[in-house]
């Protein structure tokens, strides 16, 4: 920390003094536009330079002569072909040519005397990251500067309210009570306060009642079905393989799952969460066939299980994709994509062919990480999903399953000398038929097997098919028959009294087995290259070097390699720069709406940069120094002023409508899974059983993917859906998520696209939406049963039914014009059914279903302010 | 302040992205899709994008280039550049398929794309694209969104938000997505970016219904629905005045509006059974080769009839990036949809729609001159070409029987007339009635536009 601390300021002030003077120079000024334009001809890669030119250096250049002359002449850019090529538009050779500022850029330095920062290096190493390069604010280490003075308690909004005058903004006045505790129940379990919930609040006039509201909420097991969803997006979580067509069913990833679930209920301190689901398996020193009996241990089981993270990504491995090794090896790029994206915050995966054309990571780099995960993810020794499941048999249940299967046997072999017997008596039968001298011609054919008779043997069965007693005992004997297929179903009977075996999904290496990872020039595994061991990014890589000093310092008591869990120790350590910033950006993102960085998953060049530098930085470093507990840094996000304005800033609507300054608080609309959960919840159908099994989803004929049991046709295709009850009520988070059928209502709503895993979702206003909310089974159907409830409730007393469904929906009791307005509607209904032909069953009923749907489809339930 | 927090925010302030802060003017908060007045006369109205994402072989189907035969298997005798992708090889690999003249304009195509030629007389065929980025996914973006960053709006967006739309009962702007699977970059094929959301795309499922919901209950049909509507309007513009200038609360009250109608309309407007037997013929619809293509393309132009102002036709994943097995992936790419698209081509034209509807066919790169994939005749493919590519348009006040550019002996690199994924676009939207630089879209201070300060410039050569 001190020492990279300390080169910071001695680039700072290499840089500081580099300005100072106002010269430009060969590596600040000139090296990243010839990196970005120039290098992929003139300098990286693996083939030679085009036209011999490297343009990695400043005293190459120099050397370097065209036909027309020298390349470039210090202190004369009109004798300099370098200059002349980028004016003239005939350098670069693309079509994206130099922008004027760069080639001004590239002219003045040349004019100046093409002045170098510092002496350069004697020898070129492929992939030199420059300081420069280095000096990149998202590769700096986490300093978090003291919050700026001011009168607010809460440092988050003194960081923002420095912003906010900077640019003529001031915070709204807070939110009224009732919104801010839809706003926050919301945020925090995905669901709708009930009314009495808001009711409570709004008279809770004690001081710290909202800090009361936040802790009940963070505590309530809501909380991790709705945060652990933000996380499964970013695993890309699956019930799926994804990848083919068959897109097949991961019958166990629900375990993972609920692992996020339940961590996030626990509070789990991020680092530990983060090496579980890296390096679980090495975290608890197990490996492929070493894993005992898991599920007697709770610990190697619950490390087991995290490493799901890994197994998330398509894997079309077992579904018969057309190129198995790139199959493979696109599990591994998926995977470095995910943990690129999630932990990092950088695009890792545009180094997979070459050196990154934008931020300072190697080929080499990507290999480097590559060979972090090659163990487990070995392409050359594939496990495909099937061999990477791990029973939770208990001892007892095992033998209890070896003998129950013994038992079966036994009567399979019942089944198979009784079947025997019976075609050996009714072929007898059959040869009495024949002519007496071909009996025992017969006889031997029928004993031979059809492959192996011969043709005499074969016209002989023409002549006399019935004599071919081997098979269909049923045409031959039905009542013999019936008693084989008596003793066949005893044993499936017993089969089916083994105890039901679960299994977990889990990442581990095969003990012994560490294969070498190559970099592949272009990315095609078919071109090995260099083999290059495992490491940390080398602009990440502390003290200057990739291969950590750690990596030898985990692992010789493990019977796997220990690179996860070193690389996951790093990545947690602390003093990582990325994955502290990466994960408070995120989790700001979640509440606020728009990240500090807003490309969550890119902190590179071509992502944004932070529009609160230092509020960043310190909400990074207060998470680590606090022990990683999410649960205190959503006390801290939720308890700001920045968090409990108002929706309504006309200043900040006008001047900032995305709201960088954080002037207001931004209204959204709920998201896929709170749209359902949300219906689900106000029309009193919510079920709210934990965890488990994913709720199957099905394929009606309309299109939808429904949650319901598949009815199959004599093709095995989807034909029809069959009701699974309350389970279909159970919250979004555990209807089972396939790659192929992505349940409509999410999915209509902008759920997760998995690609393979979701950095941030989109938020879209279109028709379908509305189609949905107008007329689909789901929306009439929630409508309905609210309606069924409020007239059981209050039998005959329309207003009071009314009134209570605006209540439900939206928390707070309707106003007069409200609820006349209501009222209005709901008569006009019913006259109007009264009077349909053909005849509307219940008009009442329907009435007061219409009036709920209006309610629970309008933008005040839909948006959070 | 701590020293390091000082270096980190100084760092960013010496990229200049920490820029005293500009305090934007106001713009209207309403935005519709009411027609709009254009910036001159337009000669198109409505456009139908049909998208090959991945990079057709402009070698084997556009550009033909008979000296390559003598060469084939040879190194190949210039510099190339491969990109990359895998598997390269600097084996020449000269077109398998022939070439012949067609039309009275005597335009070489390809034999893959029979059907193709009997439309060349309508067709403007551009052999000098290019957009200067490698990947699929930017140079996807500069086509589709004119720069090669993610983020935003889609040409079609654009459309919606210059000219509004001429269907009060349809989206403006409509993606067909392919059964076999989404295309790459997904819905960013489709998005509005930082456009308000009205402008968006809305994605038609890829097989029946392609417009999911559009039956209500039998109950509510009709008055019953529209009184709901109202009254849900009513809620939602009492729940906007609380909250002015929120644009997304006002793209969803008009998405209900929109969607009330679609109920009728989008059924009506997917609904091919109606077509005679001669247009399912035209269109393929009959064979199982061309099926769901013909029909995804004969309802683009039930679409742009019905007052649609952009059609995007997707197909799947990047579909046309033929790395490997060439010989036998294109011809069977081809057949799926060559047909079906010049059916469009003449349906269009047969109901007076082609001269005021633009039909773009084409990927986001070409393929090189070379082999790659070494293994044989039937293993081999092409590698990618960002140094020019072809695609061709027709219609839309677009020149007829018109080829356009020229590359290089190898069809390696555009060298003739260069089109630029911006010139492209500045192209359209002239054809539309739009300046480029007139075109814009006032965001956090800055006017930001499609073709956006590239130095885009308008094609006069495409131009009838």
């Amino acid at each position: 920390m001190r020492l990279a601390a300390t080169s910071t300021l001695a680039l700072a002030a290499v840089l500081v003094a580099a300005r100072g003077d106002a010269s430009p120079n060969f590596e600040r000024d000139v090296r990243p536009i010839l990196k970005t334009h120039c290098f992929p001809c003139h300098g990286e890669g693996d083939e030679k330079p085009k036209g011999g030119l490297d343009l990695r250096l400043r005293r190459l250049i120099v050397a370097a002569q065209t036909d027309d002359g020298p390349v470039l002449v210090p202190g004369k850019p009109d004798q300099s072909r370098l200059v002349e090529n980028i004016r003239s538009g005939k350098m670069p050779k693309g079509e994206k040519k130099l922008s004027p500022a760069e080639i001004a850029s590239i002219e003045s330095w040349v004019a100046a005397g093409a002045p170098t920062l510092r002496p350069e290096p004697e020898q070129l190493v492929q992939g030199e990251i420059t300081p420069e390069e280095r000096a990149f604010w998202a590769f700096q280490p986490i300093h978090p500067a003291p919050p700026p003075a001011g009168t607010d308690p809460n440092p988050i909004d003194r960081f923002i309210a420095a912003e906010q005058s900077a640019h003529g903004l001031a915070f709204a006045p807070e939110a009224g009570r009732a919104a801010l505790v839809r706003r926050v129940t919301f945020d925090l379990t995905g669901l709708p306060p009930t009314p009495a919930d808001v009711a409570g609040f709004v008279a809770d006039l004690a001081p710290d009642a909202y800090e009361r509201l936040v802790d009940r909420l963070l505590a309530s097991p809501a909380y991790g079905e709705r945060w652990g969803r933000h996380w499964l997006d970013v695993a890309g979580y699956a019930d799926s393989n994804g990848y083919t067509e068959a897109d097949s069913v991961r019958p166990h990833a629900w375990h993972y799952r609920d692992y996020v679930v339940r961590s996030f209920n626990q509070d789990k301190p991020w680092d530990r969460f983060v090496r579980e689901q890296l390096a679980g398996d090495e975290l608890a020193a197990t490996a492929h066939g070493r894993t005992g009996v898991i599920v007697t241990n709770d610990f190697v089981r619950e490390n087991l299980v995290a490493t799901g993270f890994l197994r998330m990504v398509p894997d079309g491995t077992a579904d018969g994709p057309p190129d198995q090794n790139l199959a493979r090896n696109e599990v591994m790029a998926a995977t470095l994509k995910t943990v690129g994206s999630s932990l990092l915050g950088l695009t890792v995966g545009c180094a997979q062919c070459h050196d990154h054309r934008y931020d300072p990571i190697l080929h080499a780099d990507y290999t480097r990480l590559r060979a972090v995960f090659e163990p487990a993810i070995d392409w050359k020794s594939w496990r495909p999903p099937g061999e990477r499941l791990y029973s939770l048999y208990t001892p007892g249940q095992r033998a209890e399953a070896e003998r129950v299967e013994a038992d079966a046997r036994k009567v399979d072999g019942e089944a198979d000398k009784l079947q025997q017997e019976l075609l050996d008596a009714a072929f007898e039968k059959e040869l009495a038929k024949l002519p007496e001298e071909i009996r025992g011609t017969t006889r031997v054919a029928r004993n031979t097997a059809p492959e192996k008779r011969t043709e005499e043997q074969k016209q002989l069965f023409k002549k006399y098919p019935s004599a071919d007693t081997r098979f269909a005992l049923d045409l031959f004997d039905p009542e013999g028959n019936k008693k084989v297929l008596a003793k066949r179903a005893e044993a499936t009977r017993v089969r089916g009294t083994r105890p039901a075996e679960d299994f977990l999904m889990a990442l581990t290496e095969v003990p012994g087995q560490v294969p070498e990872t190559h970099r592949f020039q272009r990315g095609d595994h078919d071109q090995p290259k260099e083999t290059i061991g495992p490491g940390e990014l080398s602009v990440l890589a502390p003290a200057g070097t990739t291969n950590l000093a750690r990596w030898a310092s985990v692992g010789t008591h493990l019977p796997s390699t220990g690179r996860r869990l070193a690389y996951a120790r790093w990545l947690t350590g602390g003093s990582h720069p990325l994955v502290p910033r990466v994960l408070a950006n995120r989790f700001w993102m979640l509440h606020f709406g728009r990240g500090l960085v807003n490309t969550p998953g890119d902190f590179g060049r071509l992502g944004e940069r932070p529009t609160h530098p230092a509020l960043l930085d310190w909400l990074a470093d207060d998470f680590v120094a606090h022990g990683w507990h999410l649960k205190r840094l959503h006390r801290l996000m939720l308890t700001s002023r920045a968090y409990r304005q108002s929706s309504s800033n006309e200043a900040s609507t006008r001047d900032d409508p995305e709201n960088r300054w954080v002037a207001r608080f931004r209204m959204r609309r709920l998201d896929a899974e709170a749209v359902r959960d949300g219906w689900l919840a106000v029309a009193g159908d919510l079920n709210p059983a934990w965890g488990g099994p994913a709720v199957p989803v099905a394929l009606e004929p309309s299109g939808r993917v429904v949650a319901g049991t598949q009815k199959r046709d004599g093709n095995g295709d989807p034909a029809g859906v069959d009701s699974l009850g309350a389970d279909a009520f159970r919250r979004s988070v555990y209807v089972q998520v396939r790659r192929r059928w992505p349940l409509t209502v999410l999915e209509t709503f902008d759920g997760p696209a998995l690609n393979p895993n979701c950095e941030i979702r989109a938020s879209t206003t279109v028709a379908p939406q509305s189609l949905l909310l107008m007329n689909d089974d789901f929306a009439t159907g929630e409508a309905r049963a609210l309606a069924g409830r409020l007239q059981r409730e209050w039998p005959g007393r329309v207003a009071s039914q009314l009134r209570t469904a605006w209540t439900r929906v939206y928390g707070t009791p309707p106003g007069d014009r409200d609820l006349a307005g209501c009222l209005d509607f709901y008569n006009r209904q019913a006259e109007r059914f009264r009077g349909a032909k053909p005849t509307v069953p219940d008009p009442p009923l329907q009435a007061l279903s219409g009036v709920c749907q209006a309610l629970m489809s309008s933008n005040r339930f839909l948006y959070l302010d | 302040m701590g020293l390091g927090g000082l270096a980190l925010a100084w760092l960013l302030r010496e990229e200049g992205l920490l820029a005293a802060p500009v305090r934007p003017e106001l713009q209207p908060l309403h935005f519709d899709l009411s027609p709009k007045p254009t910036h001159h006369a337009p000669k198109a109205r409505a456009m139908i994008s049909l998208l090959m994402i991945g990079g057709p072989s402009q070698i084997d189907l556009f550009d033909p280039k008979p000296g390559m035969a003598k060469w084939d298997g040879q190194p190949f005798p210039e510099e190339i550049h491969y990109d990359n992708a895998a598997e390269a090889s600097s084996k020449v690999l000269a077109s398998p398929w022939k070439f012949h003249r067609r039309g009275q304009c005597g335009m070489e195509l390809s034999e893959l794309l029979p059907h193709l030629g009997t439309i060349a007389d309508d067709l403007c065929l551009i052999r000098s694209m290019r957009t200067g980025v490698n990947n699929h996914g930017q140079s996807m973006y500069a086509l589709n969104t004119g720069r090669i960053t993610a983020g935003r709006p889609a040409l079609g967006s654009w459309l919606g938000y210059g000219l509004g739309s001429e269907s009060r009962d349809l989206p403006a702007y409509i993606a067909m997505a392919s059964p076999h699977g989404a295309p790459l970059l997904a819905g960013d094929c489709w998005t509005s970016g930082w456009l308000p959301g009205i402008y968006q795309g809305t994605l038609a499922r890829p097989t029946d219904p392609r417009i999911l919901n559009l039956d209500p209950p039998a109950h509510l049909r009709g008055a019953p629905q529209q009184a709901q509507l109202d009254y849900l309007a009513r809620l939602n513009s009492e729940h906007l005045a609380e909250h002015p200038g929120e644009l997304d609360l006002d793209a969803r009250i008009r998405s209900y509006e929109l969607a009330a109608r679609m109920q009728t309309a989008a059924k009506e407007a997917f609904d091919i059974s109606g077509e005679s037997d001669a247009t399912r013929e035209l269109y393929g619809i009959e064979r199982d080769e061309t099926r769901d293509y013909g029909r995804r393309c004969l309802i683009a132009r039930r679409l742009v009839e019905r007052g649609v102002r952009f059609v995007q036709v997707l197909n799947q994943g990047q579909s046309w990036d033929h790395h490997g097995s060439i010989v036998s992936a294109l011809p069977s790419s081809c057949r799926a949809v060559d047909q079906p698209s010049a059916a469009l081509v003449k349906d269009l034209k047969s109901r007076g729609l082609l001269d005021s509807t633009v039909v773009h066919w084409g990927g986001e790169m070409g393929r090189l001159p070379v082999l790659q994939n070494d293994r044989g005749r039937d293993k081999c493919g092409r590698d990618h070409n960002t140094h020019g590519f072809s695609m061709w348009v027709a219609g839309g006040g677009l020149k007829a029987g018109h080829v356009h550019g020229a590359t290089d002996d190898w069809g390696h690199k555009a060298v003739k007339d260069v089109v630029m994924h911006h010139d492209w676009h500045a192209t359209l939207l002239h054809l539309f009635g739009l300046d480029h630089e007139r075109l814009t879209y006032r965001r956090n201070g800055a006017e930001l536009s499609l073709t956006d300060n590239q130095g885009a410039k308008i094609v006069p050569g495409l131009i009838a």
